[in-house]
């Protein structure tokens, strides 16, 4: 088959870490290459080579026999490559149509004389190449009014509208829901059926089984082998990833019902637009029990873990931490009283990217002795002590240590610094929402180890995923959300995978 | 070819990542300007060098080649200081703002009021001059404060864009004090408001010293000192923590447990009691009255010095001593040189100017710079 792409001893390194050391790779033309390996393994920098977003300090790479200088995305662009990102650039407020045709507006004179954007013509053009690879968009609508799985299908319509051939996707996975991610997994297969040539950046060693003809296997920036997929074990591959054997499945011990910590009672909150989000929510957690609340994104559920935290209002309900009624006390308190949450966007709310480490770990106690005294003096010292330690026991890894600013660690390292801090406040709640959204297979498995060995030390869990592995692997108790209202709420071992997806799906209706 | 790529040398040199990447910026600005400054006063057949000599001397940092009777560089000196009081106190009232992510532009208006304020209170008085000295500061402190809190309670409480607010209060305050001017205090000579008392003056005018006479700016130490107070609290204490925190991102702050409204009303209660210390040492210490119907645009130009100073308070600090330098300087330049005032006031401007793009030459030095890598 012919080589479309290679890349030929490539080296790149950032200040302090070497990211691609020396790889040589080929990309045959017409194949799904997926790219496997953990956080910062090197996968992202690889490929924004080939974008050209980043240059190789040293050597070459080929596209289609010849070599070329891919000096920014443009170039990339006029050589058919296409890449959608993990985070999805989209301007907002502008529709389907201006985002996809931004920077190649095709133009007409009005009148004969004012050049115009021909926004009709547009429109059709989005719209056939939404039929034609079966990527249903409305090309009217704007990026802000649809979903996150439109949003991803607009960044391919993007490429294809660009004629790329050869299309990158960087985790394209990580923010959809499990009916999402099995409609995505079926057009990246057509478009491949189609002639198109894609590479794909990924941790999910189940959607590389399922689709990918060939996979590529970074390890801490070398490569480490290309192996065909169909004769490669799933176990093999995550072992050649991580260098060292996972166990995919979790022991557990048996599950002791202690004292009862969180309440959540007839709780409902509704949108500032007076759109009802979670609906008469009723549930408890008790020590040393997990409890999960699955469902498909969107139902709910990271409304109950906002309301339950103080961050949004909430219409009616009542909610107990540990018996003492906390519905109308502030954040501070809450998190006093006894409450950890690890939020679903570490950007946006778990920590301030312009902060260093040192005071990200600190957030939420920087404010009590022994980090500030009682005259309000913050004390670097017994700070910077506190980042160390956590540093050292959560092996975050950083370039400067306790001074590293948050904004340059990488994901799979952000993640752990948030749990860090909200593991050390030792509080007897802790709600975990998507906690290993964009992670990969190590440190899934450390998280999961690390939830479970809460678990056992009695803490009380809430645990809210759009992962139903994770969910079935983890939960004791089960709760499925489904428009806001209770589905059901089971013990783990009455519930089937496939069950707890009927019932995410609303099949079933229990009536309580 | 050569030339551009020179060029480009030249901006990653001087805004490009590394080492104190902020003051390097703000020295690159601040060279940028002297060279335009330069090439405007060669179209005008002046010597550049020596123009920028004389407003030195001008602003009392070099000697002047001769001095009326009782007045030396020192004097020249401390009558800088007198004019620069007003503006840092008004650049650490936009800079504070700032780290908290408000963008302060009501500085003019709350100068005014707090200048009001005092004047009217106190100005007209016959009180003991220590008495009154301290009652203006305590006033002009005291009534930015109000408008500061006011802005910082809109904008928690009803989510109004600050900007928006202070435009607003700018014209309000611009318009109801004017009122009160023109009824009640104006004086029919000058057409600004009766001049305040000597003894509610925070600047003492021909002050004799030796046998020197000297304006001394009685609440200048008192600026150096609030420099340090708002450096100390924005990288010491708790509360500065949390201002940072909320300037920073306000979703995470409050998901910390931080109060945001909390911290957006106290740091407005701290940028407008600057602002009103500003105003006080402005209309009450530079000058004596108020000019009805005008901003002063000392409020306005303290934004672009602010950054200039990287919204850092001893940044600001400098910053302020700077423009000022240029402002004062410019009138014995103008003198000397045969150059027309106005021409003198558009070399700070362009300062002013190129001061408020330092974020732009850095992103520009950043582009500049991953280019160079690629080539």
């Amino acid at each position: 088959m012919e080589n479309l792409v290679e890349f030929r001893h490539i080296t790149k390194r950032f200040p302090g870490i070497v990211a691609n050391d020396d790889i040589s790779l080929s990309v045959r033309k017409g194949e799904i290459l997926a790219i496997l390996g953990e956080n910062g393994a090197g996968k992202s920098t690889l490929m924004s080579m080939l974008f050209g977003m980043y240059s190789p300090d040293e050597g070459e790479i080929f596209v289609r026999g010849k070599q070329e200088e891919i000096s920014s995305p443009l170039v990339a662009n006029s050589l058919n490559i296409g890449m959608v990102h993990q985070h999805f650039m989209l301007v907002e407020n502008q529709t389907i149509t201006e985002n996809i045709i931004m920077g190649i507006e095709p133009k007409k004179r009005k009148f004969g004389l004012f050049p115009v954007v021909d926004l009709e013509a547009s429109h059709k053009k989005v719209h056939q190449l939404s039929l034609h690879y079966q990527l249903e968009v409305n090309p009217r609508d704007k990026i802000e009014d649809v979903p996150v799985s439109t949003r991803q299908r607009v960044e391919i319509l993007k490429m294809l509208y660009r004629n790329a051939e050869i299309l990158i996707f960087d985790e394209p996975t990580a923010v959809l829901t499990p009916q999402e991610i099995e409609s995505l997994l079926q057009t990246i297969k057509a478009l491949r059926d189609g002639g198109k040539t894609i590479i794909l950046i990924t941790h999910k060693l189940d959607e590389i089984k399922r689709i990918a003809d060939r996979c590529a296997i970074l390890c801490k920036g070398k490569l480490v082998d290309v192996l065909d997929v169909a004769t490669t074990s799933v176990q093999h591959m995550s072992a050649l990833m991580v260098g060292r054997d996972v166990s995919l499945t979790l022991e557990k011990e048996e599950y002791e019902r202690g004292a009862e910590v969180l309440r959540v009672d007839k709780l409902r909150v509704v949108s500032p637009d007076h759109i009802c989000l979670v609906d008469s929510v009723s549930f408890s957690v008790h020590e040393g029990e997990i409890l999960a609340i699955a469902g498909v994104s969107g139902n709910g559920q990271v409304e109950i873990a906002d309301a339950i935290a103080g961050l949004i209002p909430i219409k009616s309900g009542k909610i107990m931490l540990s018996g003492t009624d906390i519905t109308n006390v502030s954040v501070r308190k809450r998190i006093e009283a006894g409450m950890s949450y690890i939020p679903e966007d570490r950007h946006a709310v778990g920590l301030i990217l312009d902060f260093p480490l040192r005071e990200n770990l600190c957030l939420k106690r920087y404010y009590r002795p022994p980090y500030s005294n009682e005259r309000g003096i913050l004390q670097n010292e017994a700070m910077a002590e506190l980042g160390r330690s956590l540093i050292e026991e959560f092996d975050i890894r950083t370039s400067k240590g306790n001074d590293t600013l948050v904004r340059s660690m990488s994901g799979g390292n952000q993640q752990k610094a948030i749990i860090a801090r909200e593991i050390n406040l030792d509080s007897k709640l802790i709600i975990f929402v998507q906690p290993t959204r964009g992670l990969d297979v190590g440190a899934i498995e450390s998280i999961h180890l690390r939830i479970n060995k809460l678990r056992s030390e009695g803490k009380a869990i809430l645990l809210i995923s759009l992962e139903l592995d994770e969910i079935m692997q983890l939960a004791d108790t089960i709760l499925v959300m489904y428009n806001g209202k209770v589905q059901t709420i089971k013990k783990a071992n009455e519930l089937t995978k496939l069950q707890v997806g009927e019932y995410m799906m609303g099949v079933h209706v229990e009536k309580n | 070819m050569k030339r551009t790529s020179l060029l480009k040398r030249l901006f990653i040199l001087g805004c490009g990542k590394g080492r104190h990447q902020l003051l390097r910026t703000s020295l690159f600005c601040i060279f940028l300007s002297l060279l335009a400054g330069a090439i405007l006063l060669l179209l005008l057949g002046k010597n550049p060098l020596e123009a920028y000599t004389s407003i030195l001397q001008g602003a009392g940092i070099l000697p002047k080649s001769r001095y009326a009777g009782r007045k030396s560089q020192l004097t020249d000196f401390m009558s800088l200081l007198n004019y620069t009081t007003p503006m840092v106190f008004a650049a650490l009232s936009v800079a504070v703002a700032l780290k908290c992510g408000i963008f302060n532009i009501c500085v003019s208006g709350i100068m005014v009021f707090s200048g009001f304020m005092a004047t009217v209170l106190v100005g007209y008085s016959n009180l003991d001059p220590f008495l009154a000295k301290i009652l203006v500061v305590l006033i002009g402190a005291l009534s930015g404060a109000l408008i500061g809190i006011l802005i910082g309670y809109l904008k928690h409480r009803f989510n109004m864009n600050e900007v928006v607010v202070a435009i607003m209060l700018n014209y309000i305050i611009s318009y109801v004090v004017s009122f009160f001017i023109q009824t009640r205090f104006i004086d029919p000579i000058t057409r600004q408001s009766v001049a305040v008392g000597q003894n509610a003056r925070l600047t003492l005018f021909d002050h004799p010293v030796g046998n020197l006479k000297m304006e001394i700016a009685l609440v200048f130490p008192l600026a150096l000192l609030a420099v340090f107070a708002i450096k100390f609290m924005l990288d010491r204490t708790r509360f500065g923590f949390e201002l940072k925190a909320v300037g920073s991102n306000s979703k995470a702050s409050k998901y910390a447990g931080i109060h945001v409204g909390k911290a957006v009303v106290f740091t407005m209660l701290i940028s407008g009691s600057l602002a009103g210390l500003a105003g006080v040492s402005y209309y009450l210490g530079s000058n004596a009255s108020i000019q009805p119907r005008v901003l002063p645009s000392l409020g306005f130009d303290a934004i672009a010095v602010a950054l200039l100073g990287n919204t850092t308070p001893i940044g600001s600090f400098f910053a302020s001593l700077l423009v000022m330098v240029f402002d004062c300087g410019t009138t014995y330049m103008s003198s000397r040189m045969q150059v027309l005032r106005e021409i003198a006031a558009l070399i700070t401007s362009i300062l002013l100017l190129f001061s408020a793009i330092g974020i732009f030459f850095r992103n520009l030095a950043d582009r500049f710079e991953q280019e160079a890598e690629e080539v």
